[in-house]
C-alpha cells in the first residue's frame, strides 16, 4: 500500500480512510480544545 | 494582577521533548500500519485494527484511573481538601479521556463493521456494553457540566465520584463480554485462548501503535489535568480576591 496514493474507489477503501481521519480529527481536535482553554485560562486575574 | 508562575505560558522543556517523542512514535506507528502486509481475508480494510485496538484497550484503562481518583477524592475530601481537589481534577481528566478513546473505538468499529459485515451496528454483548460504557462517562461529564455548582464544588465532586465508582462496574463486563458470549463481535485477538492471536508479522504495527496512543493518551491526560488544576487555582484565587476586596458601592 503506497503512502503517495490514497485509494478511494471501494467502500472498504473509503471506510479505511474515514477511520484514520476520524481518529486524527477527534484526538487532535481535543488537544486543540485543551490548548485553547489553556490560553483562555491564563487571563484569569490572580489576587 | 500578578503574573506569577501559575499564569505562566511557558511549557517545561521535558514536556516539549515528550510531545515531540510522542509525535515521532505516532508517525512511525502510522508508517508501520500502512506498510504491514495485506491481510488475506479483509485486504487493506484490516488496517483499521491498528487504530481501533489501542483505542479500545486504553478506553478500558482510563475508567480505572477515574475510579481510583474518585475513591481518593472521597477518602481525602474531609481529611486533606487540597489533595482531594487534585484527585477530583485527575478524575475529570481521566473521564474525558475515557469518552474520547471510547468515541474513537466506537467510530472506527462502526466504520470497520459497515465495510466488513455490511452493518453499522449490532446489539451484541460487546457493542452494547461498550455503548453503555460510553454513555456512563458522557453522563459523568454532563453531571459535572450541568450540576449548577461552581467548578470543583464539593456537591458536584461527591456526586460524580459516586457515579464513577458505579460506572467502573461496566468495564470488566465489557472486557469479558467477547469471552463469555459469542455473538457478532470477533473473539479476542490477545489472551483469548488457543484459537486467538494474530500472525506475528503484524506485531510491530500493533505494538508501535499501542505505544503511540498510550504515549499520546498520557500526554493529553497530563495536559488536561494541568488545565483543571489551573482552573481550580484561578477559581479559588478569584474567590479569595472577591472576599478580600471591599465593595465600593456599599
Amino acid at each position: 500500500m503506497s503512502l503517495t496514493h490514497i485509494p478511494f474507489a471501494t467502500l472498504a477503501q473509503r471506510h479505511l480512510v474515514y477511520a484514520y481521519c476520524a481518529v486524527w480529527l477527534l484526538q487532535f481536535g481535543y488537544a486543540a480544545w485543551i490548548g485553547l482553554q489553556w490560553r483562555k485560562s491564563s487571563y484569569i486575574p490572580r489576587a | 494582577m500578578n503574573n506569577t508562575a501559575n499564569n505562566s505560558k511557558r511549557i517545561p522543556l521535558w514536556a516539549q521533548a515528550y510531545f515531540l517523542l510522542t509525535l515521532a512514535v505516532l508517525a512511525f506507528g502510522f508508517h508501520k500500519a500502512m506498510t504491514a502486509p495485506t491481510e488475506a481475508t479483509m485486504g487493506n480494510l484490516y488496517r483499521v485494527f491498528f487504530y481501533h485496538f489501542p483505542h479500545t484497550i486504553l478506553s478500558f484503562v482510563f475508567p480505572y484511573l477515574n475510579c481510583a481518583a474518585s475513591f481518593l477524592y472521597l477518602f481525602w475530601r474531609s481529611r486533606n481538601p487540597a489533595r482531594a481537589r487534585a484527585a477530583d481534577a485527575f478524575a475529570l481528566a481521566s473521564a474525558e479521556l475515557t469518552v474520547l478513546y471510547a468515541s474513537v473505538g466506537l467510530a472506527t468499529g462502526m466504520l470497520w463493521g459497515r465495510a466488513a459485515w455490511g452493518i453499522w451496528w449490532a446489539w451484541d454483548a460487546r457493542l452494547t456494553t461498550y455503548l453503555l460504557l460510553w454513555l456512563l462517562y458522557v453522563s459523568y461529564l454532563l453531571l459535572r457540566r450541568f450540576s449548577g455548582d461552581d467548578p470543583g464544588s464539593s456537591n458536584t465532586a461527591v456526586l460524580s465520584a459516586a457515579l464513577a465508582v458505579f460506572a467502573a462496574i461496566d468495564i470488566p463486563i465489557c472486557y469479558m463480554s467477547i469471552r463469555w458470549w459469542r455473538t457478532q463481535h470477533p473473539s479476542p485477538v490477545f489472551g483469548g485462548g488457543a484459537d486467538s492471536g494474530i500472525d506475528p508479522v503484524f506485531f510491530p504495527a500493533v505494538l508501535w501503535n499501542m505505544a503511540a496512543w498510550l504515549l499520546w493518551g498520557a500526554f493529553i491526560l497530563g495536559l488536561r489535568y494541568a488545565l483543571e488544576r489551573r482552573r481550580q487555582r484561578a477559581h479559588s484565587d478569584l474567590s479569595l480576591h472577591t472576599i478580600s476586596t471591599p465593595q465600593e458601592s456599599l
